[in-house]
């Protein structure tokens, strides 16, 4: 046989087998109507440009050990209770007065999210494909600082990693009454937990479709939702919900997000699904996932200051306002997702 | 709480039992069994001075404890975030200079800042009397005699230098310190010290906080079958897809507690206390728990866990069971290391409460009260007899234990002689919020819930 012969033989083998592996997958992957996913990314939706120029014009936050350095020049000459008791203090016991340092907050006008509210105001962002009205205020409190911003920030990179080695975090979707994964007018989406350990190539960095996830019903019960959405163009948009609440645990203390108005708006493939998960976070779960999972030390690595940003979430909170105080208490968001088609059983 | 007899104190070699070699493939090891002895779990015998004994306990299983029944700890060099603490082989680093400033282990704060309350700050020695040696004493085994710096002779096992503590007041009192482990970012805490437990080769014992939890020595928890005996098993065909048997090795032979089944001809199984052992294909974690989910199987434990309060409750939570007090709260112990290079802990009513003080009430006794209020014992409650749970007499105003007849003291449940809290956030059961709370995730200055049962993080552990 000839080269060329050779060569397009093995042109055909290879077409033919990618068409079968994808049939194949096709037709594995939808089953009566129901295709599950699991989330194997999770972060918030920071829009960064190259330089930050645009969004961080006057640079990131300083961090705690910056705090420290500036605040406690003398701090041989002083005790325990004066400087580091009183920096923890105000780590855990956090107040809306303000502190000694002007919080560099986002400046820029573009942002990843949704309009959660329907409306377009002054202080709302533009979504980079041009859409107006983008409620994303969590992402104006943390964009200027280095630990929530990727791909090297602490909180972009454990945050994240632990979504993909912590069972505790394994949260999936299911996708029911499906007709088509290109459009459908009606699909049911419950949101649950899964039990067990994702499938990986053999690297074990990279998710695999094909998995099988159980359904935990048992610690996990509280955590299941169920919303109605729609397909169009291959991309998932769901009605919001009262509440989803994320298991979100980092470095060993399991913990949780809360957030209201939680909406899904995901484009999807037969083996995967990306977009955001957006809705109104709780501030103080919010603040309080961070501090708990992570030290002072874990936050100085990210020059992430708890006591400057517990401040800037409750000064840019948008949403449900305490009924005495009047103070809002959530604060709008949006989450990068990532997810890879799993086998939920039930 | 249990000691051994007087007869038993001695770790004579008469005490042992048959001796079991094994292949040596698998290694040898000797089992020790005095039936007088009233030890929850068996213990090899080595060669031990004579002014050293072992002493049960509820917990830890068995330590080593001097002629006054004072339990004796090591303080293991631990790594911590800017260098180390504790000790080096041989190198006694606790001495009776009361340190004065911060060592700057634990980022993001630098050495050299004052420690608090320095008026009445006590000297490591003070907390953990050296276990020193007279003049006669000879090293025996693992026991060998180093030098401090005043030229004086301690005791070392392992050559680990050994210290009792001012806590343990009667024998088997394991409270200055405990055989769980401890995370990476905890103080370089002092450990216990005792004799390796009786195992056969293969399997490995962990304290837990609900006992001391058997596992193969690839960290799988080994479970038994109810309906299983001595002599036969319940568990085959369909049940061997989901638990396999521990096997024997071939030469293995019985003793004591430990015996072997001969499932089918040459297939042998370790059976301990009459039950054969086996371990479950589902189990996802390490020391995991998830096969006693199973009707009739349980996890197996050389010594259980004592008596909680009757009041306690077990409540669920999205991570597991915690516990709770009568009302289904959450309980959290308190965890408090200074950042000193001696490392003393702070989590003590008789310790300085200023780190508490900061963490759970801005450094306000009264807002303490609410955000960590104490889990008050009922009015007529009493602590379980050998329990690790007591009731003690706080002052709320300093946190210290009250003086007796103080009007305003409260009766709070105290678990290893320390204080126990709920978390003022968390409002309805199952909730776990404050775990966590404080300084290095709750591991320095800070609360940590009291897990029962988890399957994500080894939370018993």
């Amino acid at each position: 046989m000839g080269n060329f012969k050779r060569l397009l033989t093995l042109v055909a083998v290879a077409a033919a087998t990618s068409m079968t592996s994808s049939s194949l997958t096709a037709a594995s992957s939808l089953r009566d109507g129901t295709i599950g996913y699991v989330i194997t990314d999770l972060f918030w939706s920071v829009y960064q440009t190259e330089d930050a120029k645009q969004e961080c014009p006057r640079g990131f936050n300083d961090g705690p050990r910056e705090q420290f350095a500036k605040l406690y020049p003398n701090y041989k000459d002083m005790s325990v209770e004066e400087t580091q008791l009183r920096q923890e203090i105000q780590t855990w016991h956090p107040t809306t007065e303000p502190d000694e340092f002007e919080f560099l907050a986002v400046e820029g006008d573009l942002s990843w999210g949704l309009n959660l509210d329907g409306k377009t105001a002054p202080n709302d962002f533009t979504h980079p494909d041009g859409t107006p009205g983008v409620d994303n205020e969590v992402y104006r409190s943390v964009g200027c600082i280095i630990g929530f911003r990727g791909p090297d920030g602490v909180e972009y990179i454990f945050q994240n990693k632990a979504i993909v080695d912590e069972r505790y975090n394994r949260m999936m979707i299911e996708l029911s009454d499906v007709d088509s994964l290109e459009n459908d007018d009606s699909v049911t989406i419950t949101m649950s937990r899964g039990m067990d350990r994702l499938l990986t190539d053999a690297t074990g960095a990279q998710v695999m479709a094909g998995g099988t996830q159980r359904v935990d019903t048992r610690w996990g019960k509280s955590l299941i939702r169920q919303m109605q959405g729609s397909i169009k163009d291959s991309v998932l948009t769901t009605e919001p919900i009262d509440d989803l609440i994320i298991p979100w645990m980092n470095l060993g203390v399991p913990s949780i997000h809360l957030i209201r108005d939680m909406r899904l708006q995901l484009t999807l493939t037969q083996d995967s699904a990306s977009g955001v998960l957006a809705g109104y976070a709780d501030v103080d779960t919010w603040y309080k996932q961070l501090i708990r999972n992570d030290s002072t030390h874990h936050l100085s690595n990210g020059q992430i200051s708890g006591i400057s940003l517990y401040k800037a979430l409750r000064k840019f909170a948008d949403a449900y306002p305490n009924p005495e105080s009047g103070e809002n208490t959530a604060i709008s968001t949006s989450l990068d997702v990532k997810l890879t088609q799993v086998f939920i059983t039930h | 709480m249990k000691s051994l007899s007087n007869t038993a104190r001695k770790t004579k070699p008469q005490l042992l039992g048959l001796i079991l070699l094994v292949t040596a493939a698998v290694g040898s090891f000797v089992f020790a069994e005095d039936n007088s002895i009233t030890l929850k779990e068996n213990f090899r015998d080595i060669p031990t001075p004579p002014e050293f004994h072992v002493e049960a306990t509820l917990l830890d299983g068995p330590v080593f404890a001097n002629n006054n029944g004072k339990t004796l700890y090591k303080w293991s060099q631990h790594k911590l975030r800017n260098g180390y603490s504790g000790e080096a082989a041989g190198t006694p680093q606790c001495y009776d200079n009361v340190l004065t400033v911060t060592a700057g282990l634990m980022s993001p704060y630098p050495a050299g800042i004052k420690l608090p309350e320095l008026d009445s700050r006590v000297s490591c020695t003070d907390l953990w009397p050296p276990v020193l040696a007279g003049d006669n004493a000879d090293p025996v085994g693992a026991w060998t005699i180093v030098e401090r710096q005043d030229g004086s002779k301690q005791w070392a096992f392992d050559e680990h230098p050994l210290y009792t503590s001012v806590r343990d007041r009667s024998p088997g009192d394991v409270l200055g310190g405990t055989t769980r482990r401890f995370g990476g970012d905890s103080p370089a805490k002092r450990t216990p010290i005792g004799p390796p437990t009786l195992l056969p080769p293969g399997f490995a014992v962990r304290s837990t906080f609900i006992g001391r939890l058997l596992a193969t020595d690839k960290n799988n928890s080994v479970y038994s079958f109810d309906q299983d005996t001595a002599t036969s098993t319940a568990c085959t065909d369909e049940c061997l897809s989901k638990w396999q048997p521990v096997p024997a090795p071939g030469l293995a032979r019985a003793q004591g507690e430990w015996s072997i089944l001969e499932r089918s001809p040459g297939v042998k199984q370790w059976v301990f206390r009459d039950k054969p052992l086996y371990t479950y294909v589902l189990d996802q974690r390490s020391w995991g728990l998830r096969g006693t989910d199973v009707p009739g199987w349980k996890n197996v434990f050389t010594q259980v866990a004592p008596a909680l309060p009757d009041s306690f409750t077990t409540q669920a939570t999205i991570q597991g069971n915690v516990l709770a007090d009568a009302n289904g709260k959450t309980i959290y112990i308190y965890n408090c290391g200074e950042d000193s290079i001696d490392q003393l802990s702070c989590n003590h009513p008789e310790t300085t409460q200023v780190y508490r003080l900061a963490m759970c009430g801005a450094g306000d006794p009264e807002k303490c009260l609410t955000h960590w209020p104490y889990v008050q014992a009922q009015a007529n409650e009493k602590a379980p007899s050998e329990s690790l749970w007591a009731i003690v007499s706080i002052n709320p105003k300093t946190g210290r234990f009250a003086s007796p007849g103080h009007a305003d003291a409260l009766r709070v449940w105290a678990y290893r002689d320390r204080p126990v809290y709920l978390y003022g956030d968390d409002e309805q059961s199952g909730d776990v919020h404050g775990g966590g709370i404080g300084e290095w995730r709750g591991q320095r200055n800070g609360l940590r819930a009291i897990w029962l049962r988890d399957d994500y993080m080894s939370g018993i552990l």
